[in-house]
């Protein structure tokens, strides 16, 4: 594969997620807290399971956990 | 006291007379009771007041993202344009997967059904799709006809107003689901007007789809770029279809609320009209017992 971040087993999303929260925490103080506010997730998920609802999940934590686990895979 | 003199045949004829259908055993409606009512219906005339005067400064920020997102999305849907994408459903063996884009809150008038109904709709024609529902109204409504097609349900949805981030998170989730979807079909409300919103679906292509568009080659990708371009361009429809959902949504509560308020003032007028009425009623009572116990006393 030709990109860094599918090696890394990111997705283009969550890499950019990055890249953006990077450019995000180097403004400068002001701007920083207006541009911070617009990077939060607070969504929760749940999977769904022949018609029956999972655990409901926080969507930042299990994402984090899925890229990790892609890592492991692809290295 | 002034209650208790009242006579039940009077006050019975003049409740009949003004409102008939509100207090179905008009005989009971004592003065004491129109007032408790009235108190009620003002305080709720409030609350609903206040919901409005909130949706109406949070859509104005509402419809600000929406036309900032429009860009996002339209942006990505004009590569798809130009190479005449299809979604690559006619062999049948792929799966279509709806993302439906509600929200958690209510009070909002028929947004959330009618995303529903649509969703409903769709699945009548297309009956083994899968479903993906943001929100938790449409979920609740969703999970009674067809909660073995969810596959994925997200929750708080529409408390602000969606990020990027939001959209990014969901695509990645919705590219995570082990099914290689033909065909993703995102299922939001379009803004019309302020007063008018429609339930549209966006597509969002596979990565086949896009390979196989017949003016694809113009653009001169290579393929590995192809399923970041995929997953970028879901994450970007998300983004259009959340931001422009929750615009509606918080019209529609708008609207709702100035309806209701509006109700609630009618029926405050309705009831004070009534609490005179049967006050003036009582007082004639009163009137004619004393003077013709007056009248009684002297003869």
């Amino acid at each position: 594969m030709a990109f860094a971040w599918k090696e890394a087993g990111l997705t283009y999303n969550r890499y950019l997620a990055v890249a953006a929260r990077a450019v995000r925490r180097s403004l400068k103080e002001g701007p920083r807290v207006h541009a911070e506010r617009r990077g939060e997730m607070e969504l929760r998920f749940a999977k769904w399971n022949n018609g029956k609802q999972g655990e409901s999940k926080s969507l930042a934590t299990e994402n984090a956990a899925a890229m990790a686990e892609g890592a492991e895979k692809s290295s | 006291m002034l209650v208790r003199a009242t006579r039940p045949a009077l006050n019975a004829g003049a409740v009949a007379a003004v409102r008939p259908i509100l207090i179905p055993t008009a005989s009971y409606a004592t003065l004491r009771e129109i007032e408790g009512r009235l108190k009620s219906i003002r305080n709720i005339e409030k609350i609903t007041k206040t919901m409005k005067i909130v949706a109406s400064t949070k859509l104005t920020r509402a419809q600000r993202a929406m036309t900032e997102s429009r860009s996002y999305g339209q942006t990505s849907n004009t590569v798809f344009e130009n190479a005449e994408t299809k979604a690559d459903t006619e062999d049948g063996a792929k799966k279509t997967l709806i993302v439906v884009c509600s929200s958690d809150k209510g009070l909002c008038g028929g947004i959330h059904s009618g995303l529903t109904k649509k969703t409903r709709r769709m699945m009548e024609s297309i009956p083994n799709a899968d479903l993906v529902v943001l929100g938790e109204k449409s979920k609740a409504q969703l999970s009674r006809s067809s909660g073995k097609h969810i596959k994925l349900s997200f929750a708080g949805v529409g408390k602000d107003v969606p990020t990027f981030a939001d959209a990014q998170a969901i695509a990645d989730q919705i590219s995570l689901l082990p099914e290689d979807y033909g065909d993703i079909q995102i299922l939001y409300n379009r803004f019309i007007n302020a007063t008018s919103y429609e339930a549209t679906p966006i597509e969002a292509f596979s990565e086949e789809a896009i390979k196989n568009s017949p003016n694809f080659a113009a653009f001169e990708i290579d393929d590995e770029a192809l399923s970041n371009l995929r997953e970028y361009a879901l994450a970007n429809s998300l983004f259009w279809a959340l931001a422009e959902g929750h615009a509606c949504e918080q019209s529609a509560r708008r609207n709702a609320m100035d309806n209701a308020s509006k109700n609630a003032g009618d029926m405050i007028s309705k009831f004070s009209i009534l609490y005179n009425r049967t006050r003036q009623a009582v007082i004639t009572g009163e009137l004619v017992e004393i003077i013709t116990g007056a009248a009684a006393s002297e003869g």
